[in-house]
């Protein structure tokens, strides 16, 4: 019999009393572990967005383009793709690429007027990059030159449909403005809220007209097929495309989000932080009471020989095993709320339907398990649970072991 | 061999200094069953609790076969108690989780020693108090008796050189005192282990071959009976 044994037999003394320290202690690491898959899900689902319908992988621009986002200027595009497209086509390890020529525009329905972004789309190529052909709900998608591809909100704010008329109407490189009569061919709903509010998108030919660029466009999409090792392709890419051009990253390009995105984490780590500091509040209390009741023991324990260490050890693989305890049942009760998450998700499109988004989602988040966060979790909680129990514990080291044996 | 040389022991309660002892010196030889009886706050279980390396004296000497206990550190206290001082306890002051063989292990977990014997000692020393049968039995599931009987056998497993007993019969009714007592004296016999005993009953008296009658912290009689009972 080991001192463990012994501590394993004092955590049972008081059944109850351990049950309800353990889930005070599960209840801050299941709200950790729940609002790590909330966010690991937020992210994940945002970083599909931002690949799947705006950015791919890579996006090459001209020098000096890509200065902020939300910014389209017309001054400084790729005048002439097919030199650097054909450079980047050749690179292995490119799945798709497909030139882009966004724009503002706004578009009218002959009664109200509508600012937004206008994007013209290799019909074809598109595809190879983009999943927003296969996010087509009604109607077709982009055909030919007249056809226009619209998302669910702004054919709802719009009230459009398929086959509706509008007019489009952007300035062109020269500052002249110029509007086209369009049909709307289909309607999308892709689950990016720029895309299905704000996009209004046309045949890339059609842009090029309306814009007077030529054979001009913004920007060359690209997607790879490693996207989680994207450094050494954009290196090559940059290699071949020469000092006119750049590249960025999709993770580039969405810093602030991500940014954003650490601070919530640090936020929300806070907030389980605190809920875990009252579950410590919690195994103070415990394992204060059980040293309390225990001082007799004690004193037993040290006449027979034992010293401090061994005294302090029993206790603290007491605290250990309520908090192992705590955070089996923890890392349990988080997993399972995790799998609901993963699997139907939690609707948050009441609170946020009519506020401007940053964040390239839609607000039914499917959560997303972190398995190795998980474990971190488990072990934190143990950890947490053995360093405070190390101070109600000294109070037993400080007894005398003749006091200790008196004591009532 | 203990001896203790005008041992003074003062108790400070809140402003007044309460003498426990007041100069006891006496010497008892290996293999004595001595009674240290005498009133209650007398100084019986001061005098046991520092020949026992549980406290100090305020003044004076404790020489266990001629090393001044003084002169350790807490470490060697621990060790001298873990290796040549068993205690048994007037309230058994046994761990209610652990089964009777476990109680007696406790004091051999320090001891490093290879299961097997452990094992046999165990086993052979429960057997010696009367309870093979209760070997897996918890404290809450015995007797008083039976309780003071692992105790004793908690405090003789790791065969020490002395076994002091405050008051060991003073929970128990006196049947089961009488039990117990000559269970330890049998022990005593056999093992050759020192027992010393604080006692304000007759009966322990009565077992004992060597009576110290303490009054008010002083030695006020000391007789030896030529046999004990």
């Amino acid at each position: 019999m080991k001192l463990l044994n012994i501590a394993w037999r004092n955590v049972f003394r008081h059944t109850r009393r351990t049950l309800i320290t353990a889930a005070a202690i599960s209840v801050g690491l299941s709200s950790m572990i729940f609002m790590n898959t909330m966010m690991n899900g937020a992210d994940k689902m945002a970083s599909r967005n931002i690949i799947d319908f705006e950015t791919g992988h890579l996006e090459v621009f001209a020098k000096d383009y890509y200065r902020e986002e939300g910014v389209f200027p017309l001054d400084t595009i790729i005048d002439n793709p097919i030199s650097i497209t054909g450079n980047i086509e050749g690179i292995p390890g490119i799945k798709g690429i497909t030139p882009r020529a966004k724009f503002q525009a706004s578009i009218s329905n002959g009664v109200d007027e509508l600012p937004v972004l206008g994007m013209g789309v290799d019909i074809e190529k598109d595809t190879e990059v983009f999943e927003v052909a296969n996010s087509v709900v009604e109607g077709t998608y982009l055909q030919q030159e007249g056809d226009l591809v619209i998302g669910t909100n702004l054919a709802e704010d719009m009230d459009l449909g398929v086959g509706s008329f509008i007019t489009i109407i952007t300035k062109d490189r020269n500052g002249t403005y110029n509007a086209y009569d369009l049909t709307v061919s289909g309607i999308i709903n892709t689950g990016h809220p720029l895309f299905d509010r704000n996009m209004a998108i046309i045949p890339i030919g059609q842009a090029q007209t309306l814009l007077a660029i030529g054979e001009g466009i913004t920007e060359v999409c690209i997607r790879a097929n490693d996207e989680d090792n994207l450094a050494p392709l954009k290196e090559k890419i940059s290699e071949v495309i020469g000092n006119e051009y750049e590249v960025f990253t999709w993770k580039e390009m969405n810093a602030a989000i991500f940014e954003i995105s650490g601070f919530k984490r640090a936020g929300q780590f806070m907030i389980g932080l605190v809920v875990v500091i009252i579950a410590a509040v919690g195994i103070i209390n415990t394992m204060l009471m059980a040293v309390m009741e225990r001082i007799p023991e004690i004193g037993t324990l040290k006449a027979m020989g034992f010293k401090n260490s061994g005294i302090v050890r029993m206790f603290i693989y007491e605290g250990g095993i309520i908090g192992a305890f705590g955070s089996a049942l923890g890392c349990l009760v988080g997993l399972l709320i995790s799998a609901y998450l993963v699997h139907v998700g939690l609707d948050f499109s009441s609170v946020f339907e009519n506020m401007d988004i940053v964040y390239p989602m839609k607000f039914i988040i499917k959560g997303e398990i972190d398995y190795v966060n998980l474990i971190y979790v488990f072990v934190f909680g143990i950890v947490v649970s053995v360093l405070v129990s190390l101070w109600p514990v000294r109070k037993a080291t400080k007894l005398e072991p003749v006091d200790a044996l008196r004591h009532v | 061999m203990i001896k203790t040389i005008d041992l003074y022991k003062d108790y400070r309660i809140g402003k007044v200094l309460f003498p426990a002892l007041r100069g006891i010196d006496m010497q008892i030889e290996d293999g004595e069953f001595t009674a240290i009886a005498g009133p209650s706050g007398s100084g019986k279980t001061t005098l046991l609790n520092i020949i026992g390396c549980l406290d100090v004296p305020t003044k004076g000497k404790v020489l266990i076969d001629g090393t001044d206990i003084n002169e350790l550190s807490a470490k060697g206290k621990a060790e001298l108690r873990k290796t040549r001082i068993g205690f048994v306890f007037q309230t058994f002051n046994l761990i209610p989780v652990l089964t009777a063989y476990e109680n007696v292990e406790i004091p051999l977990i320090l001891l490093n020693l290879e299961p097997e014997n452990k094992k046999e000692m165990i086993v052979t020393m429960l057997e010696e108090v009367g309870l093979g049968d209760f070997i897996n039995r918890r404290p809450n599931e015995m007797s008083g008796g039976q309780q003071q009987r692992v105790a004793i056998a908690r405090a003789l497993v790791k065969e020490p050189s002395m076994v002091l007993a405050d008051e060991p019969t003073a929970n128990l009714d006196s049947t089961t005192a009488k039990e117990i007592l000559a269970l330890m004296q049998e022990l005593n016999g056999k093992h050759k282990t020192t027992f010393i005993f604080s006692t304000h009953d007759q009966l322990v008296m009565e077992y004992s071959r060597r009576t110290v009658n303490l009054r008010d912290g002083r030695i006020v009689e000391d007789k030896t009976k030529t046999r004990g009972k």
